[in-house]
């Protein structure tokens, strides 16, 4: 395992990283820059799909509350229904995950690629020469010189250590959902400040060459989510910012916020969330200048949409 | 699955990958060299071994019982790397002592050296008193009356060997000195990362000359021999100099498929020369060609050899000791255990560091039987 992963992912970074800050007059702050940009670039359309499905993922917050709400007690049921949101929306859950899981070995190749170019001790210059390619331009740039601009890249550096944290936080808010739910609201908010935390504190103790590879990663992420979902959780309400470009999911979310709480047929108490108006993508508001085709819709779903909404905390009437 | 645990499990299987990844993070980081450890080889004076220990202790060893005895623990300053930061706050220590008179000299990855009481090993003196200089990777040398040593600040150092007191220091380099200087006839011979060999006069500390760059760093300490300078380099040839004028004389055909980074030996003119490819290229010392192919070892070699009764004894990275004769390798022994210090010897005894349990091993240089092998550890 741990031959292949040198071989198929490690090396090639490496190598590549070396090679390129021959290119870049031999600057390893600028060649951690660039890799950076280049690796995020080829991953590009895997970033913004993960992108998209959690944010689509976040607009369905509401009516995933509703059904858990709805089915407190009957958690069969509520899976059912769960399943059966997801496959109307066109939102796999895996799709948040997946294309995290598969950039990850990526990063961590970059991660470690930049730690064993450092040298920082000489078994690490003794261990790196194991990993080369026979190109001669890698053997002449060794050991890389670790001074960028006023920075000792070997040595951690306290100004990027902060940056890392903030530029973490500002990444982590985006994609923060508002909700009303305590447990996850709880939960988004470890989330917020424990990864910034843990990441300064790395940045603290680890050379600044990755805390620099940090930065530029996080501030590349803040610019792909801008333009993918706007500013998310920076701002109260991002209804004037339109995602624009994820159509398919879109479309069935407009849809499935169109028709009104399925409580009517039940009787069940539900409590409508009230962050639910204007909260995400404001696909609310198009959406109901969409013609509703009522395609791809079960039956029962379009029997639900000609039911009048009913007011909030609203106990209809049991037959 | 997903469904019934739906943005909650999501939540939490995030915080774990989050926790995996920085665990990750930190474990490779731990792994991969990040920390100096340190590979002191030994120095042989009067029946007693001197070599640096992981701990960080100046360790005198008896060469006929293998009795230990201790210096005080030099500590660090720095700070560890998160996780990963070893056992003891020992100072990393990888260039040989030296010893001259009653005092055994060593450098730290702390940027200090150190004179120890060759008896009691008691400190004498440490430079710089205040604060530190650059890590310092090479051995110091002693010489007319003074300690030589270079530094990661690309400096070359004179102190007085029974006080201290710097008498001179050059900086000939632009980048990092990890080797270890020779003096020879008045002359200081020192390499450099930035690729350069640099000769200085050992008064004064001016340069003398520097030879004109190679194709790579150079971290092998340079060999002296008949007025000419040996060196590899990482651009993965062995070049020789003129001693008087740093001129070339020649730049080995062979290409080795690594850096050069344990020091060469000299027999019957013949330069022997270790590379991390696992290989000991075997030249004539005066043209630079090739006399035979390549003594293939199997496994990376950064330990510097020794020459005993004519045998060069040599030692893998992976733990094998071979003895070459006749341009014909033998194995030893098999240590089994990583060797990247450079090895000592004295009255056909060599003496083997390894790094992974700092254990010291003495072999019959002859037969390869293991005489004893003792810890380093004073725990």
């Amino acid at each position: 395992m741990g031959a292949a992963w040198d071989t198929i992912i490690f090396q090639p970074v490496l190598n590549s990283l070396i090679a390129l800050c021959s290119i870049l007059f031999s600057n390893f702050g600028l060649t951690i820059i660039a890799l950076t940009i280049i690796i995020r670039g080829c991953m590009y359309p895997l970033t913004t799909r993960q992108l998209r499905s959690t944010k689509a993922m976040q607009s369905l917050q509401p009516k995933l509350t509703e059904l858990r709400q709805k089915y407190a007690k009957d958690k069969q049921r509520l899976a059912k229904e769960q399943m059966q949101l997801y496959k109307e929306s066109g939102i796999s859950p895996a799709g948040c995950l997946l294309p995290m899981l598969i950039q990850m070995p990526i990063w961590i190749a970059l991660y470690q690629s930049i730690m064993m170019a450092l040298a920082v001790a000489p078994e690490g210059l003794l261990n790196l020469s194991g990993y080369l390619y026979s190109w001669p331009v890698v053997h002449s740039m060794l050991p890389l010189g670790s001074k960028f601009l006023w920075l000792n890249l070997a040595e951690p550096n306290f100004f990027l250590a902060i940056l890392v944290g903030v530029t973490m936080w500002v990444q982590q808010k985006m994609v923060t959902p508002a909700t009303t739910d305590p447990k996850q609201r709880s939960m988004s908010g470890m989330m917020l400040w424990m990864m910034p935390l843990m990441f300064t504190f790395l940045s603290l103790q680890f050379p600044s060459g990755l805390a620099l590879y940090w930065v530029t990663s996080n501030v590349i992420s803040i610019v792909l989510q801008y333009f993918v979902t706007g500013w998310g959780g920076l701002v109260k309400s991002t209804a004037g910012k339109p995602a624009g470009r994820d159509k398919k999911y879109k479309q069935r979310i407009a849809q499935i916020e169109e028709r009104p709480s399925e409580y009517a047929d039940v009787g069940a108490d539900v409590v409508e969330p009230s962050s639910t108006q204007g909260e995400g993508l404001g696909y609310g508001k198009s959406g109901d200048e969409r013609q509703d085709r009522g395609g791809g819709y079960p039956t029962r779903l379009r029997e639900i949409r000609r039911q009048p909404r009913r007011s909030k905390g609203h106990r209809p009437k049991r037959r | 699955m997903w469904v019934k645990h739906n943005k909650i499990l999501l939540s939490k299987i995030l915080l774990l990958l989050v926790i995996l990844l920085v665990g990750g993070l930190t474990i490779s980081g731990c792994i991969r060299g990040l920390q100096p450890i340190g590979w002191s080889g030994g120095v042989v004076a009067d029946g007693t071994l001197f070599l640096g220990s992981i701990e960080g202790r100046l360790v005198a060893v008896s060469t006929s019982d293998g009795t230990r005895q201790w210096s005080d623990q030099i500590t660090t300053t720095s700070s560890g790397g998160f996780g990963c930061a070893p056992s003891s706050a020992g100072v990393a220590m990888y260039g040989t002592p030296a010893v001259a008179g009653d005092l055994v000299y060593i450098g730290g990855y702390n940027g200090k050296i150190y004179a120890f009481d060759s008896s009691s090993l008691q400190k004498r003196w440490v430079y710089p008193p205040e604060g530190n200089l650059q890590p310092i990777v090479g051995g110091p040398v002693v010489a007319l009356g003074k300690v030589y040593f270079g530094g990661s600040d690309g400096k070359v150092y004179a102190l007085k060997a029974d006080t201290g007191v710097k008498v001179w220091e050059s900086s000939p380099a632009g980048d990092k000195i990890w080797s270890t200087p020779v003096i020879d006839d008045g002359t200081v011979y020192i390499s450099s990362f930035d690729k350069k060999l640099y000769a200085l006069d050992a008064t004064t500390g001016k340069k003398k000359w520097e030879t004109a760059e190679v194709g790579g760093a150079i971290a092998t300490t340079p060999l002296v021999y008949n007025n000419t300078v040996y060196f590899g380099s990482f651009d993965r040839y062995l070049y020789a100099v003129d001693a008087t004028d740093g001129s070339l004389k020649w730049k080995s055909e062979v290409e080795a498929g690594k850096w050069f980074w344990a020091k060469p030996v000299i027999y019957n003119n013949t330069v022997y020369a270790p590379s991390l490819d696992g290989k000991v290229y075997v030249l004539d010392a005066e043209s630079g060609h090739e006399l035979i192919d390549a003594i293939d070892l199997g496994s990376p070699v950064s330990s510097s050899p020794v020459l005993v009764d004519g045998s060069i004894i040599i030692a893998s990275e992976e733990g094998k000791v071979y003895s070459i004769e006749n341009n014909q390798k033998r194995e030893l022994k098999n240590l089994g255990e990583k060797i990247n210090a450079p090895l000592g010897a004295s009255n056909g005894v060599v003496y083997v560091h390894t790094q992974e349990d700092d254990t010291l091993y003495a072999l019959n240089a002859q037969t390869g039987v293991e005489l004893w092998d003792i810890s380093l550890s004073s725990k």
